[in-house]
């Protein structure tokens, strides 16, 4: 409860970005995420940041809760920077202290590796910050449904990928007032040795194991009594549709995709 | 089946009967008949099977025995199922049940009550129409494209109610929908159910309130797994023997009509409450003249909101200036304090209560009166030390006890035992001394014979009481519990608060956060929260003295039954029968005023 997790969670809106389909948007928001890594330039560093940039902007996503939502990740990726840092000795050699050596080849990787992380990190909040875990579902759905025809559990699998975005908040919550009852039983979290850390740990574990089994026993009762049947076909309220925009939106990204490719 | 007149009913049990794995029975050889367009209320203590009836009647359990007619299917004839049938009465049927956590499927809630319809296959412009409808119909219009994480417990049931009446059932069960509730969102939910049953929904309604009972048509009582008692409302609750021996209580109104004429009065028994007051007031005459005084008391109590700390007891708490905000990550949270300038006292070995509706702040005021938080500003001592330094923190954890929200879910251990041990050999003591501890705390709550069981093999409401027993085992000297009694049937509130009286008078100060005014009053002092302030506090007769009854509506909250029985009597001229905070200070008062009445000699 002290802090919140935010990730995969839905802002209402009605941008452009918001509006369109779900697998044109998933499918743009992935390309992006994997050309980062054909990202070596600073030039192609610039495309992608204006690229995300501009789509921030569409989706009219204030920067502010855009930085709020991605900021753990953010300090994982400048955790990555000074590792590579310190690590990569190629290059000359700008500053030494004894055996740690900073040199212009650990800069240049440390900058554009960790640069180019956020590009994917950006693009990857946006599409959940935009789309609400149903649509994303209905996405994967149609993505996994030829799976579903040679008889693997494509549509429950999107199911299942949606209920995780779903609880994940439920269970950070529960998680944290199971540690405080330990805490407040004089339990020690995070404290002491690491075998006593570990130790430490089993109570809560256990505790949030046994609760997740009853949210499933409830969430199976929910699903039966609002008739879910996985494979079933079902209707969708807001039935996906590719218009001139969604195409676009992926002529777009193709663009894009090749550009960083060639810079 | 066959009477044409009455038309078929909706769900029809015979002679079912259902085992769980293990040999529990949870029904047996239970035969009744739901009517069309009905509201049916099945009560009975935990454990009793009403939930498993709920199930059935719903179709997601199929019985072992007997035949089950649902909305014209025969989906169980001479104990065989009929699948196929099953699945086509399902489309019929809605469930609510007690968490709306595990009910809500998506993260907004137009998608969420939609998903129903989709399911149904239902074309996309009526799913529209459905929701807009129904949203409306919960009075949730303007919460369409909320996250149900961030609405009331209240809100998000409704939220729940939705996506079932979406699905457009013939009959909608509720299983305790309130249970994890406060008043105010028991109440809205109370409301829809009226609107439902008034629009010709048919409604099985489980629950353990015996209050909202009374608006049925057929209340069901139920006993290890068979139908105990069937009847009106009136009938069922005149049976008030018969309704203990089945550890149930009454509801508020048919108590105290018993208690009046066992006081000797000629009240004759009911539970239609305006029914009751009628007759109160008819039997008291109006016009008495002792209402001045207590009025003059009242309204001199009232000024003592706020204040009232007066005793020179030492303080097992005390908060001043207290601010508190969350750090949030989330991208959509305003940054408002949960907290804000909140200032309290509470002398040694006292017992208070925290009331406020949900997000008034309390179970924030709660982490830092545990010492699991310091405060952004202001401070917090608790028996004298500080809260503001992590090393002075932990020194409270066992010192002050602390009941999470359905503490059950903190249990862990292989055994019973090992669990209510864990806080004490935290302490630092030995095996022994840990397991000798975790012993007699067990035994203060009754589980002493269970203590080599799994924790998860306990009944519900045992399970809360070994999480209780965990908390006790470490000899707090104060005890702090966030709404002990959610989600308990009358009998396991009764032990609950029997338990709480008993580490009470062993010195222990007591604090505990409720949703129940009329426990709040039995308290030794109220402290009421409000949007993240403290808008009053000090003796259950202080904080709820006519002078403040507004104040205590605009923070959401209501006053004890005795004191709104009193106040309404009041309303019709029976003035005099002062404050009274609980059902039998009320019967008295009453009493002695009759008493007067026909002594006194009074001219109408």
């Amino acid at each position: 409860m002290a802090m919140r997790i935010s990730m995969g969670q839905y802002l209402p809106g009605n941008s452009a970005v918001h509006r369109l389909d779900p697998r044109a948007k998933t499918i743009a928001a992935l390309a992006t995420m994997v050309s980062v890594f054909f990202i070596t330039s600073p030039q192609g560093l610039v495309l992608g940041f204006a690229f995300t940039l501009v789509v921030t902007a569409l989706a009219r996503v204030p920067a502010g809760k855009l930085v709020e939502s991605i900021r753990p990740l953010l300090a994982m990726l400048g955790l990555i920077a000074v590792i590579d840092l310190l690590v990569i000795h190629e290059g000359t050699v700008l500053a030494a202290l004894g055996p740690i050596a900073i040199t212009t080849g650990g800069v240049r990787v440390a900058v554009l590796y960790s640069l180019r992380l956020v590009v994917a990190v950006v693009a990857g909040a946006l599409l959940l910050l935009t789309t609400t875990p149903m649509q994303l579902t209905d996405a994967f759905d149609s993505f996994l449904a030829p799976l579903s025809r040679i008889g693997l559990p494509g549509h429950e699998l999107a199911m299942v990928f949606s209920l995780m975005l779903r609880f994940i908040p439920t269970l950070a919550d529960e998680a944290q007032s199971i540690v405080d009852a330990q805490t407040s039983r004089g339990g020690a979290m995070a404290e002491g040795s690491v075998a006593r850390r570990v130790r430490s740990v089993v109570p809560v574990l256990v505790a949030l194991l046994a609760s997740s089994m009853r949210h499933a026993n409830g969430l199976s009762r929910a699903l039966d009594a609002r008739c879910y049947e996985g494979g079933a076909a079902r209707t969708h309220w807001h039935p996906m549709r590719m218009r001139a925009a969604d195409w676009a939106t992926l002529a777009v990204t193709c663009a894009y995709v090749a550009g960083v490719v060639l810079l | 089946m066959a009477s044409s007149s009455a038309g078929t009913p909706v769900a029809s049990l015979s002679h079912v009967t259902l085992e769980y794995e293990g040999g529990v029975r949870a029904l047996d050889d239970v035969s009744l008949d739901i009517a069309r367009g009905e509201r049916v209320c099945v009560v009975g203590a935990n454990g009793s099977g009403k939930s498993t009836l709920a199930s059935v009647i719903c179709g997601l359990l199929a019985p072992d025995e007997g035949d089950v007619t649902l909305v014209g299917q025969r989906v169980l004839a001479g104990g065989r199922v009929d699948f196929a049938a099953y699945a086509k009465a399902r489309r019929s049927l809605g469930l609510v049940f007690q968490n709306p956590d595990d009910q809500i499927v998506t993260s907004v809630v137009e998608e969420d009550v939609a998903f129903g319809p989709e399911n149904l296959q239902v074309a996309p412009d009526e799913i529209g129409r459905r929701v807009t409808r129904e949203l409306h119909r919960v009075a949730l219009e303007g919460y369409a494209k909320a996250d149900p994480t961030r609405l009331s417990g209240g809100q998000r049931q409704r939220v729940a109610i939705a996506g079932a009446l979406a699905m457009e059932p013939e009959v909608l069960v509720l299983d305790e929908p309130g249970a994890l509730l406060d008043v105010r969102g028991r109440r809205s939910i109370m409301r829809v159910m009226g609107r439902l049953s008034q629009a010709g929904t048919t409604i099985v309604h489980v629950t353990h309130f015996m209050d909202e009972a009374l608006e049925a048509d057929r209340v069901i009582v139920m006993e290890h797994g068979h139908v105990a008692l069937e009847g009106t409302p009136r009938e069922v609750f005149s049976r008030g023997e018969l309704l203990t021996s089945l550890k149930l209580s009454e509801p508020f109104c048919s108590r105290l009509a018993m208690r009046l004429s066992q006081l000797g009065l000629g009240v004759s028994w009911t539970c239609d409450s305006s029914e009751l007051l009628d007759q109160v007031a008819s039997l008291l005459g109006t016009g008495s003249d002792g209402g001045e005084t207590s009025a003059a008391k009242a309204a001199g109590d009232a000024d003592g909101m706020g204040r009232g700390d007066g005793g020179s007891a030492p303080l097992a708490i005390e908060a001043s200036h207290v601010r508190y905000s969350y750090r949030s990550t989330d991208a959509r949270e305003d940054s408002s304090p949960a907290l804000d300038d909140v200032s309290l006292g509470v002398p040694e070995g006292t017992s208070c209560a925290i009331v406020g509706q949900t997000g008034s702040g309390k179970s924030t005021l709660l982490r830092l009166l545990c010492a699991l938080e310091a405060p952004d500003s202001g401070s917090v001592v608790v028996h004298g030390i500080d809260t503001s330094r992590r090393r002075d923190r932990r020194r409270l954890h066992g010192r002050v006890g602390y009941v999470m929200q359905r503490p059950e879910r903190q249990l862990f251990a292989e055994t019973v035992l090992e669990d209510v041990a864990y806080g004490p050999s935290n302490l630092g003591l030995s095996r022994q001394e840990a397991e000798a501890r975790a012993r007699e705390a067990l035994a203060l709550v009754g589980l002493d014979d269970r203590e080599g069981l799994s924790p998860f093999e306990l009944s519900g409401g045992q399970q809360r009481m070994c999480a209780i027993a965990g908390v006790l085992a470490m000899r707090p000297r104060t005890i702090v519990l966030d709404e002990p009694t959610a989600g308990l049937d009358p009998l396991g509130r009764e032990e609950l608060h029997a338990i709480l009286r008993r580490v009470h008078g062993g010195g222990v100060t007591v604090v505990e956060v409720t949703h129940s005014m009329d426990d709040a009053a039995l308290c030794e002092r109220v402290v009421v929260l409000d949007r993240s302030h403290v808008v009053g506090q000090g003796t259950p007769r202080q904080v709820f003295a006519a002078g403040n009854e507004a104040a205590l509506e605009s923070a959401g909250l209501g006053i004890p039954r005795a004191l709104a029985w009193a106040r309404e009597l009041a309303r019709r001229g029976v003035t005099g029968l002062g404050e009274p905070l609980s059902l039998e200070a009320l019967a008295q008062a009453i009493a002695r005023h009759a008493d007067e009445a026909s002594n006194g000699g009074r001219s109408i």
